[in-house]
Formats: structure tokens, C-alpha cells, sequence
């Protein structure tokens, strides 16, 4: 497989991944500005742009955070380019060199999402249809998801899964990250509608807000909340997962070896420590700290990918 | 007039009463349905085009639904015909880029060929396997009556148009399989097999693979074709590669792979002379493989076409074409040239200013349907324009008389009205020679209308060639 060839399937995965991620967040802060905003209580649309990574572009663009102008730019913004418009567009222009080494369905699922977004930007978006922008966005991640299943079992379906995993181990890392103080237990709240809500918005954005129901008895604490997101080895964006996955797809690729070996010997300390820590221990030296780590190591397998394999 | 559905105003001709009887069952909301139906595939599919008047959106060729079809003998001399013509053109290059015997016997003056700037003299005294220089070659033919067919233009390049072909007949077998159940028409979707036998059979000296690695070299994806060098190699099964995929190490070219370099031994490049080896051609460019012309000069790959090939089909190399055909094969042609005044000629140009309200001025190294006078069809100012052109510069321009174009039926708003098509069939010419079993017939949507290009409203349609 050629080395371009390899990028740009690595590549595509990442951005469809990422315009879910994108969407997911808009759907939690569509949700929040639903609910009273409680006195004191951030306002939910900057931890939006934050977690979505689009803080800055955000400020230099808008003085003010706006629900309407937050929607416009995580969606449609083209000088975002983490905008769903972007990601597609991106996956799209990816697909286009690439196409002959995926499917046909594939290749179908990624280009008639981007002609469907072409004619929703030209329409823009009322209010109330923002739900429905992201139910789409989802819903199209997923049929190309499922396309993947018929892919040969070969390398290119290694990178098109190492780049998925990459992107979402980075996004529900940041995510943490972004969130984390909401899983440090705080005497004052716990219990409190403050909490819901924010647990509430974490799991949603993870997509995993029925998931951690069906996974966990009894009532919701934020140990077990932070338990299912890092540790958890069934849920399927759980740090842990993501990790698992990432070395799953890294040792089944058959080219370069001593490549793997390479990438793999930086990764698998991580690996070990995330099968084996205990919640209990990471939130007491310091979930932060933990996620920070894991953000810094992720970014440098990505560059290990890049270098050892695309170049 | 030459309409090739209706004998008469009353009289189908036989091989189209399956297609009239289909016409007259369906209905203006089926028709409308399906047209929907075949711009939305395309689009999907993204076999789109951009032109030079670039807009946001890609665009996609008005597909019309009505096959155009030739009878088993109509093609069968059509297929001689090409053939005869493709093997010619590559014994011409090899002729000119060797002994140049035909330069000897007077037949072309040797200025018309060696002054031309798509003549590549570092090509002189190399024979590229097979003495094949441009292994796939698109022939552009119009037809005027029921046995008159002429020949607008050879394209020995890098002839496009091949997926357009294919996908026509994809998207017809899918909305309307019950023509294809009622008449015999020859398949053509062998045609990227046959590609690839062709390419393989290229192979150059110093290659030991029983089967050659094969690449498509395409200029990335902001070139016009680029959905056909993604489909074609897509249906071949082999890498399509962009100039910096490629790099050359010791005497031969690698790709650049996750396994580390792979040797290739033949390129089906798409991109131009000028961009092919910055060391040997445009030293300007920044998309070239320094040093792949050494390593095809030494055998250690072959590049198809062959560089140097496109002064085979020069418009002013054009007019010799049937003399090139007696020269080499000792034949008589079976398809006619257009009659061509070649205006560098001083008795041919005075002639050509004479008759210019008659003419199609072309100019030598356009293409598109851009830069070109319909005289019958233009107003005194852009005729008056075209002279003083003419005068300037008069080797940059050819003119032919205005052929009156076969109409074929075509759906205009939901009515069947005439519009004027021409033909191009893709010739491959490896191990052996062999036509594919149709083309791309081009059509021009405008009423009245002489220009097919798709840069200028032209449409296509699905091209039938019944079996025997």
C-alpha cells in the first residue's frame, strides 16, 4: 500500500470521528440551553467550545458566546477546522484519493453525506433544526461505520481503525479534561442537580449516557462515572478502549515490523497501566494530571504513525 | 441531414423500433423520475468535471437516456477502421523517432514534424517496447450519412472519456434492465481487463515479473479526469499513484509504500510530457519524477503513452494521416479525414480568408471546442476578428468545411427532438489490437448546436453496439 494511501485512510477515520465528537457536543449544549440555568452556573456553551477545541477561533471570531453563533461555528464554520462542515469536506477530499482502496459503499457513504451537508449549508439552519443536524451527522458517521465492515481485512483497515481510535482516544481524553473537576468529589454538591446535569452532559458527549445505566448498579457517583469513561473495558470510548483498540490494529498491521515494534514499545506502558490502575487510585494522585499524560502520549504515537509509516 | 433513428419522418430505422416502442410507453413523470435518478447516481458516484469557468460546485454531464446504437456491420467497419488508423499513428512515431523513412519518401515534410513542440527530441533512436508508443488511443468521428464517417481527430495522449462510457451503460442497465433483456447488446465492462492486459504486455526489457506492476499516474485531484484515473485504477486493481508517490533509486522507479519502496515497471501516466521528469523536460516544475526518463530510456520502465507521442496527433500532422495508413500497411484507408486546409500554406490560407463564412476555423493546439469560429454560424465581427488572427499567426490555425453531424433522437424537456452527436471509441494496442465495444457518444444539447464538449453544454449517452 502506498504511503499517501495509508495517510489519508488514517486521516479519514480521524475526521469522521471528529465530526461526531463535534456534533455530540452541540447536542449537550442544545440540551443545556433547554434547562433553567442555575445562578452561578458556567454558561455550558463555552465548555462546549472548549472541549470541542474551538475556544480560541471562537473569541477571535465572536465577543460574545451565542447559542446561535456557537451552532454556526462548530457546524459550518469553514475557517473552524474542526466544523462538521470541515470534517466532512476533509473526509470527502481524502475519500476521493483513496477511493479504490476502500469499497464502493464507502466511498458512497462518504461523498453523499458530503452532498447532503453542501445543500444544508446552503439552506443554514433555523433554531429548532439543530437536533436534527446532529441526529444527521451521527446517523452518517455511522453508515460509513458500517460500510467499513466490508472492507478487506487488510493494512488499509488497520490504519482506517488506528486513526479512529486515535481520534477518539484524543476526544474523550479532552473531553475529560475539560471536565474533569466535575468527577472529583465535592461534598457541597454531590447529590445536587448541578451534578446530574453535568455527569449528564459527560456521558452524552461520550454517547454513553444509557450505557453507564446498564453497566453500573445502583446510583450514579462520580467514582464510577470516572471508572466507566477511563477504565472500562466495555465501554467504547473509555480511554482503556480506545488504548486497546489502538494496539489491536497497531500489532495486526503485516507491513514493517520492526515499525510496529517500534510504535508498540512506546505505547505499551500506557497499556499496562490503564488495564491495571484502580479508579480510586488515579482520581486520589489526580485525574487531571492522568488525562494530561494520556493526551501527551496519544499525540506522540500519532506522530510516531506519521513518521514511521506516511513519510 | 443524417438522423440515425429515422429512416423518414415515418420510417424507424429496424435497430431502433425496440427503442421507439420504449419511448412511446413511457411516460413524461417516468421520464422525469429517471433523469432525477441517473443525476443523483452520478453525483454519488462524484463522476463530475470542473471547467475553466470554475464554480463552487462540481458539475456533472447532462446524461441523456436515449442509447445511441450501431448495428453489428456499422461497427464492424468502424472497428477495422479505427484499428487500421491507431496502428498507423504508433508506426508513424516510431518511423519519426527512427529512420524517419517517411520523411525520406517525401510524403511529410520533415519541418511539420521536427519544428513541433510536442516532437520530443530526446525520444530520437529509442524504441519503447512492442514499438508501442501511444497504446491507448481515442478517435474522434462524426458521421454524415448512412456509410460516411470521418475522422475529426486522433487523441494519442492521454484520451479521456473511457469512464464516462462505462458508467453510461451502468447507470442504463440499472434503471432500465429490460432493454437489455429485449435487445443483444455487446457488454463493454471488460474494457478495464483488457486495459490492464494491454498495460502488462508493455512491459519494459529489464522487467522479470511474469506480472508487471502497473500504476496510474495522475496529476492529483484538481485535474478535470481525475474521477476516471480513480475509477480506472480502481477497476484494475492498481495503485494510482501522483508524482510524489514515485522516486527513482540506481536504475530503475520505486513507490513509496508502508512495506517500504516497490518497483514499478509500467506507468499509465495521465499527466503531461511537460510534467513527467523536471531533469529532462520542464525544469520549472514542481510535479515531476527527477530521473524516471533515464530509467525509461535504459528499460527499466516503460511509459504509456510514450513521451513524444502526442506530435501523432497534431492537427497539422492530422492531414497526413491517410497517406501515413498506404505508406505503412499498405491499405487503403477505410475511414476518411475531414478535407483540411492548412492555412501555414500560403494558397491555402488565401483560400480559407476567400470561404471563411463557410468554415470551421480551428486552432492548431486548441481543444475543448474553445478557440474555434463556426463560420456559417458567426456574426460579421467575430468572422472580421478570426481574419486578422489568421493573418497574424496563420500556422497556429487549420480549417475544415462544416460537416452537417448526425442527429440523434435526444429528450428535450420531456420531448424526443434531433441534436447533433459524434463518437469517440478507445482503441488499446498492446500484444494485440482491439476496439472497445462501443464509445462515448457525445451530444450537442443545444438546438442547432455543432459543439459536443461538455465545457460547452454537451451531453452523453449510452452507445449500443448490437451483437450478431
Amino acid at each position: 500500500m502506498l504511503s499517501r494511501t495509508a495517510e489519508y485512510l488514517y486521516w479519514i477515520s480521524r475526521y469522521m470521528e471528529r465530526a461526531e465528537t463535534t456534533a455530540r457536543l452541540l447536542d449537550v449544549g442544545y440540551r443545556m440551553s433547554l434547562f433553567p440555568n442555575p445562578s452561578g452556573y458556567n454558561n455550558e456553551w463555552e465548555s462546549v467550545l472548549s472541549a470541542a477545541g474551538a475556544i480560541e477561533g471562537y473569541k477571535n471570531k465572536y465577543n460574545t458566546i451565542e447559542q446561535r453563533n456557537v451552532e454556526d461555528y462548530l457546524f459550518f464554520d469553514e475557517s473552524n477546522p474542526s466544523s462538521v462542515y470541515n470534517c466532512i469536506l476533509n473526509a470527502r477530499n481524502n475519500a476521493l484519493v483513496v477511493r479504490t482502496s476502500f469499497t464502493p459503499e464507502s466511498w458512497l457513504a462518504i461523498n453523499k453525506t458530503y452532498q447532503e451537508i453542501l445543500n444544508i449549508k446552503e439552506k443554514k439552519f433555523t433554531k429548532s433544526d439543530l437536533p436534527d443536524l446532529t441526529e444527521w451527522t451521527i446517523e452518517q458517521v455511522n453508515l460509513f461505520r458500517g460500510s467499513l465492515s466490508s472492507l478487506l481485512r487488510n493494512d488499509g483497515y488497520n490504519f482506517l481503525f488506528l486513526g479512529l481510535f486515535i481520534e477518539r482516544a484524543d476526544n474523550s481524553a479532552r473531553l475529560l479534561d475539560v471536565k474533569y473537576f466535575v468527577l472529583l468529589p465535592k461534598p457541597q454538591y454531590v447529590g445536587g442537580n448541578i451534578d446530574n446535569m453535568q455527569w449528564s452532559i459527560l456521558l452524552r458527549s461520550l454517547s454513553s449516557f444509557r450505557a453507564f445505566r446498564w453497566a453500573y448498579d445502583g446510583n450514579i457517583t462520580a467514582t464510577k462515572i470516572a471508572d466507566f469513561l477511563v477504565l472500562n473495558n466495555n465501554c467504547p470510548r473509555s480511554l482503556s478502549f480506545c488504548i486497546q483498540n489502538i494496539v489491536k490494529h497497531l500489532t495486526n498491521l503485516t507491513c514493517s515490523p520492526e515499525k510496529v515494534g517500534r510504535i508498540y514499545n512506546n505505547l505499551k506502558d500506557l497499556n499496562t497501566k490503564i488495564q491495571e490502575e484502580k479508579i480510586e487510585t488515579i482520581v486520589e494522585y489526580g485525574l487531571h494530571q492522568f488525562v494530561t499524560q494520556f493526551i501527551r502520549k496519544i499525540s506522540s504515537v500519532d506522530n510516531e504513525i506519521h513518521k514511521e509509516f506516511f513519510k | 441531414m443524417f438522423n440515425e433513428m429515422y429512416q423518414s419522418e415515418s420510417v424507424i430505422r429496424n435497430h431502433y423500433n425496440n427503442i421507439n416502442d420504449w419511448l412511446d410507453q413511457m411516460t413524461s413523470k417516468v421520464i422525469l423520475e429517471k433523469n432525477a435518478e441517473a443525476e443523483s447516481h452520478f453525483r454519488n458516484i462524484g463522476i463530475t468535471f470542473s471547467t475553466n469557468n470554475e464554480t463552487a460546485r462540481e458539475r456533472i454531464i447532462p446524461f441523456d437516456l436515449i442509447p445511441r446504437i450501431f448495428t453489428y456491420t456499422e461497427w464492424l467497419r468502424l472497428e477495422r477502421g479505427v484499428i487500421q488508423r491507431a496502428k498507423a499513428l504508433n508506426a508513424f512515431l516510431a518511423d519519426i523517432y527512427n529512420q524517419g523513412e517517411i520523411i525520406k519518401a517525401n510524403i511529410i515534410p520533415k519541418e511539420i514534424i521536427y519544428k513541433k513542440k510536442s516532437f520530443e527530441p530526446s525520444m530520437f533512436g529509442f524504441s519503447p517496447p512492442r514499438d508501442i508508443y501511444s497504446p491507448i488511443i481515442g478517435i474522434d468521428l462524426v458521421r454524415t450519412g448512412p456509410n460516411d464517417y470521418f475522422v475529426l481527430e486522433d487523441n494519442c495522449r492521454t484520451p479521456s472519456g473511457v469512464s464516462y462510457m462505462l458508467e453510461n451503460r451502468e447507470i442504463m442497465m440499472r434503471m432500465f434492465p429490460d432493454l437489455f433483456h429485449n435487445n443483444r447488446v455487446t457488454p463493454i465492462d471488460d474494457y478495464p481487463t483488457r486495459l490492464l492486459q494491454t498495460l502488462m504486455s508493455l512491459a519494459p526489457i529489464k522487467c522479470e515479473n511474469p506480472e508487471p506492476v502497473c500504476v496510474l499516474l495522475t496529476p492529483g485531484p484538481l485535474n478535470s479526469a481525475y474521477y476516471e484515473h480513480s475509477f480506472l485504477s480502481d477497476q484494475m486493481g492498481i495503485e494510482m499513484v501522483e508524482s510524489t508517490d514515485l522516486f527513482v533509486e540506481g536504475k530503475y522507479l520505486f513507490m513509496k509504500t508502508v512495506d517500504g519502496p516497490k518497483r514499478v515497471d509500467v506507468v499509465y501516466r495521465r499527466i503531461d510530457d511537460d510534467f513527467l521528469d523536471p531533469l529532462c523536460f520542464n525544469p520549472q516544475s514542481v510535479i515531476g519524477i527527477p530521473g524516471i526518463m533515464d530509467v525509461y530510456r535504459t528499460g527499466g520502465v516503460n511509459i504509456c503513452s510514450a513521451p513524444g507521442a502526442g506530435i501523432a496527433d497534431d492537427k497539422a500532422i492530422y492531414i497526413y494521416v491517410p497517406e501515413m495508413i498506404k505508406f505503412y500497411l499498405g491499405e487503403q484507408p477505410i475511414l476518411d479525414n475531414v478535407e483540411t486546409w492548412n492555412c501555414e500554406k500560403e494558397q491555402e490560407l488565401k483560400y480559407v480568408l476567400d470561404n471563411i463564412n463557410e468554415l470551421v476555423v480551428k486552432e492548431v493546439d486548441g481543444s475543448g471546442g474553445y478557440g474555434m469560429l463556426i463560420g456559417p454560424k458567426s456574426s460579421k465581427s467575430s468572422i472580421d476578428e478570426f481574419k486578422t488572427k489568421l493573418s497574424r499567426n496563420p500556422k497556429g490555425y487549420i480549417a475544415q468545411p462544416l460537416l452537417d453531424l448526425s442527429f440523434s433522437p435526444t429528450l428535450i424537456k420531456n420531448q424526443v427532438e434531433g441534436r447533433r452527436v459524434d463518437l469517440r471509441p478507445f482503441c488499446l494496442i498492446g500484444e494485440q489490437a482491439q476496439l472497445s465495444s462501443g464509445g462515448l457518444t457525445r451530444v450537442a444539447m443545444n438546438e442547432g448546436s455543432f459543439v459536443v464538449n461538455s465545457s460547452q453544454g454537451g451531453g452523453v449517452k449510452d452507445t449500443w453496439v448490437l451483437a450478431e
